[in-house]
């Protein structure tokens, strides 16, 4: 048994921590550093850089593109990002839509979308939800009837994560009523732009605006733009949800989290909140072994099996615990509150200056166990594939 | 890196198994909790024969020189069949202090404890202190040439089968630590059962007379040393609850399987599935720690001490909910003593217990 890393990995490690050093966009780190929201072009900024650096395609193989990482530098290449504070590579092109179309798509398709997916000249969304089948999602009734030469799309997809800043969305759509419900659904792939779509906001309670309602109205959609056959488009996104689950567990973003509260509560001398940040810091370190753990078997060939569950189910409580106690941190404060921006520089509240970031991300952090089929989702799959009842 | 256990490691385990399924089901178990001795002398001399006593002893004590690793695989299968012999305190706890040590009669001491024929105790807790085992009232005194040993220690696991015992105590405001035969006049013991169906004694000092060369370590060397030891015997409970843990969230699936209430296996009910399943995280996450500590350990690393008590939080921690969710999902069964899983309940108590509590390794922590 050995849990250190190798000689290589390290000088790894070293290279990607001096690149970011180097040309992380200065105006996105500022923003980071303060907690405040990203514009589309920032973001699209930041990913510009990570292509650049050839860092985009980590997870891919090397025959599309990919750059042929191990596990061990994929997950060390994670870490840094998240330790400089970089926001999260988007996952809806990237590590959603790319490995199904370069693992189920033909060669037309391959060529036509993975290079500007890498490039980040397009930006994916992920139309799965609709507002009647959330975590059981076969029961989907967005519609997709084929008429010469393109489908016509017709139905509403909910929860769309930035799908005001996308330019495509990949869709699973009825295209057939079969008595298996998961039998009857492809999946498509439809421009933004195609006439009959509408994007509609869902602000969230924390007053962000996040995700929309996309509503498709006899949309035109070229039959070409289907991957692989119709009716297996459920194998596909069950494909996609077993493709590497690594990050999710989120430990370096919540180590960064957990050392700037500690920073906050040093000022306090609070005991009771003293000891709940160092129950936190037990349970993430804890958590980061077990993510350990699985990365030990799979950079030995081995599948994270139902066990990512514990990773996401674990990570996003922690998530959430930390949010609670920057809340709690903040006290009476927390009160004033004009949404996840915080206040016009030249009228702020009383009180600590990370009070309204706290509260905003405190609620924002609700979506964690409930987003990526939430933890009740989650454990329902433990307790079939391991427990075996 | 890799996460893997050696072959050796392996044939250990499987050794260890294999001795529990032939040897320790749970009405074995019965027969010997009641024995005068409170385990079984028949074990002690196979574990002797197996090599077990001599794991982590060093080859110039005649030991194998294994480490935390084997120790931890060894701790773990006990853990799942709640083994009691004295392992723990024989082997490890003692074995830790004496090999640290520099007394001159060490080698045949620990040769002796190898062969299965001597047993020695640690006295390291006393009733007034609490946890801070370090602060002891028990003292030793020179008077003209001699040394003379006066107070009381309590909670010594085995006491009663113990040939001799190695006592915390303070010399001129120094830690020292002892050797004291059983014999040593002015030595008065008293024994008892504990929850979890072992033994332990209280023991009182009055005007003891130690021999010369009864001092094995003293000062900062002794307290080193018998922090040391707390940290491998935390692993090694650690270890021990793990396969608690998971004999115990495993039985529970099983139970769930086979009671059919409402006409069905009561595990068809998803609350039931879904506390199995916190269950089941708490037990791997439990060993995630566990592994950490582990390796810490085994190379000196410079936060052993505090992984070793986030390991022990965690353990109090997910011990209690693990042992009290057992008992809960067996119904009335789960209450009944002559049901096993009541007595996993009993183990996870005492485990926390030990060697500083939930509470008090949480404060540790933060210090640390």
């Amino acid at each position: 048994m050995d849990i250190s890393f190798s000689e290589q990995d390290l000088q790894f490690q070293e290279e990607i921590r001096a690149g970011i050093a180097s040309d992380f966009p200065a105006h996105v780190r500022e923003k980071q550093e303060k907690g405040s929201s990203l514009s589309k072009s920032d973001i699209i900024d930041f990913h510009k850089f990570i292509y650049e650096k050839g860092w985009m395609a980590y997870n891919w193989p090397v025959e599309y593109g990919g750059t042929g990482w191990s596990p061990v530098q994929i997950y060390l290449f994670l870490n840094e990002l998240a330790l400089a504070k970089c926001p999260n590579i988007l996952p809806f092109g990237l590590s959603m839509v790319g490995p199904v179309i370069y693992t189920f798509g033909n060669q037309e398709q391959k060529d036509r979308f993975l290079p500007d997916i890498l490039q980040f000249n397009t930006w994916w969304c992920q139309g799965y939800s609709e507002p009647g089948s959330g975590s059981d999602l076969a029961s989907l009734k967005t519609k997709a009837v084929l008429d010469g030469d393109h489908y016509i799309v017709n139905g509403s997809k909910t929860w769309t994560t930035l799908a005001q800043n996308a330019d495509w969305i990949f869709c699973l759509v009825r295209t057939e009523t079969t008595q298996k419900k998961q039998e009857g659904i492809s999946f498509l792939l439809i421009d933004m732009k195609t006439p009959g779509i509408e994007v509609k906001p869902i602000i969230t309670i924390d007053g962000d605006h996040e995700v929309n309602s996309v509503f498709f109205t006899d949309v035109k959609v070229p039959a070409d733009q289907l991957i692989g056959e119709e009716g297996k488009g459920w194998t596909y996104a069950k494909f996609l949800l077993a493709h590497e689950r690594f990050g999710i567990a989120a430990v370096p973003a919540g180590k960064v989290q957990l050392n700037e509260l500690k920073e906050i509560t040093a000022q306090y001398n609070d005991v009771d909140l003293n000891k709940k940040i160092a129950e936190l810091e037990i349970d993430l370190m804890a958590l980061e072994f077990t993510e350990m753990r699985s990365l030990a078997a799979i950079a030995d060939g081995g599948h994270p099996g139902a066990e990512s569950s514990i990773l996401k189910i674990r990570g996003t409580e922690i998530q959430q615990r930390l949010t609670e106690l920057f809340v709690e941190a903040a006290g009476q404060y927390i009160l004033p509150y004009e949404g996840p921006d915080g206040f016009d520089s030249n009228m702020t509240p009383a009180g600590p200056d990370y009070a309204s970031a706290s509260v905003a991300q405190y609620l924002n952090y609700r979506k964690t166990s409930i987003y990526g089929g939430s933890n009740e989702i989650q454990k329902n799959i433990i307790a079939k594939a391991i427990l075996g009842v | 890196m890799n996460l893997h256990y050696s072959d050796e490691q392996n044939m250990l385990r499987d050794q260890v198994i294999k001795f529990c399924e032939s040897s320790y089901d749970f009405i074995d178990r019965e027969k010997i909790l009641i024995s005068e001795t409170g385990y079984s002398s028949d074990h002690w001399k196979q574990f002797a024969e197996l090599g077990w006593l001599a794991i982590p002893f060093k080859e110039d004590n005649g030991g194998f020189n294994f480490g935390p690793i084997e120790l931890t695989v060894l701790f773990e299968e006990f853990g799942k069949a709640l083994v009691v012999e004295p392992y723990l305190s024989s082997v490890v706890m003692s074995g830790t202090i004496l090999e640290g040590s520099s007394h001159p009669e060490k080698v045949s001491i620990i040769e002796s404890i190898i062969s299965g024929e001597h047993q020695v105790a640690v006295a390291y807790a006393e009733a007034n202190i609490g946890y801070n085992f370090l602060d002891c009232v028990t003292s030793i005194t020179k008077e003209s040439d001699s040394l003379i040993l006066n107070g009381s220690k309590s909670l010594v696991l085995n006491a009663a089968n113990s040939d001799q015992f190695i006592v915390l105590a303070k010399h001129n405001d120094e830690a020292v630590l002892v050797m004291l035969d059983k014999s040593a006049e002015g030595l008065s013991t008293q024994n008892f059962k504990t929850l979890d169906g072992q033994t332990c004694g209280e023991l009182t000092f009055e005007n003891i007379i130690l021999p010369e060369d009864s001092i094995l370590t003293s000062g900062k060397d002794a307290e080193s040393l018998f922090n040391k030891m707390l940290d491998v015997s935390i692993l090694c409970i650690s270890a021990e609850a793990v396969g608690a843990m998971t004999s115990a969230y495993q039985k529970t699936v099983q139970y769930t399987k086979e009671r059919e209430q409402f006409a069905q296996p009561i595990s068809n009910f998803q609350v039931l599935q879904h506390r199995m399943v916190d269950m089941f995280i708490e037990t791997e996450i439990t060993k995630s720690l566990l592994i950490k500590a582990t390796l810490q350990l085994d190379s000196n690393d410079a936060e052993t001490s505090k992984t070793i008590s986030a390991l022990k939080v965690q353990v109090g921690k997910a011990g209690k909910y693990i042992g009290q969710q057992a008992v809960q999902l067996h119904g009335g069964m789960g209450v009944s003593n002559e049901m096993s899983i009541g007595h996993y309940l009993k183990r996870f108590t005492v485990i926390d217990s030990m060697f500083g509590n939930t509470q008090h390794h949480i404060n540790k922590y933060l210090t640390l």
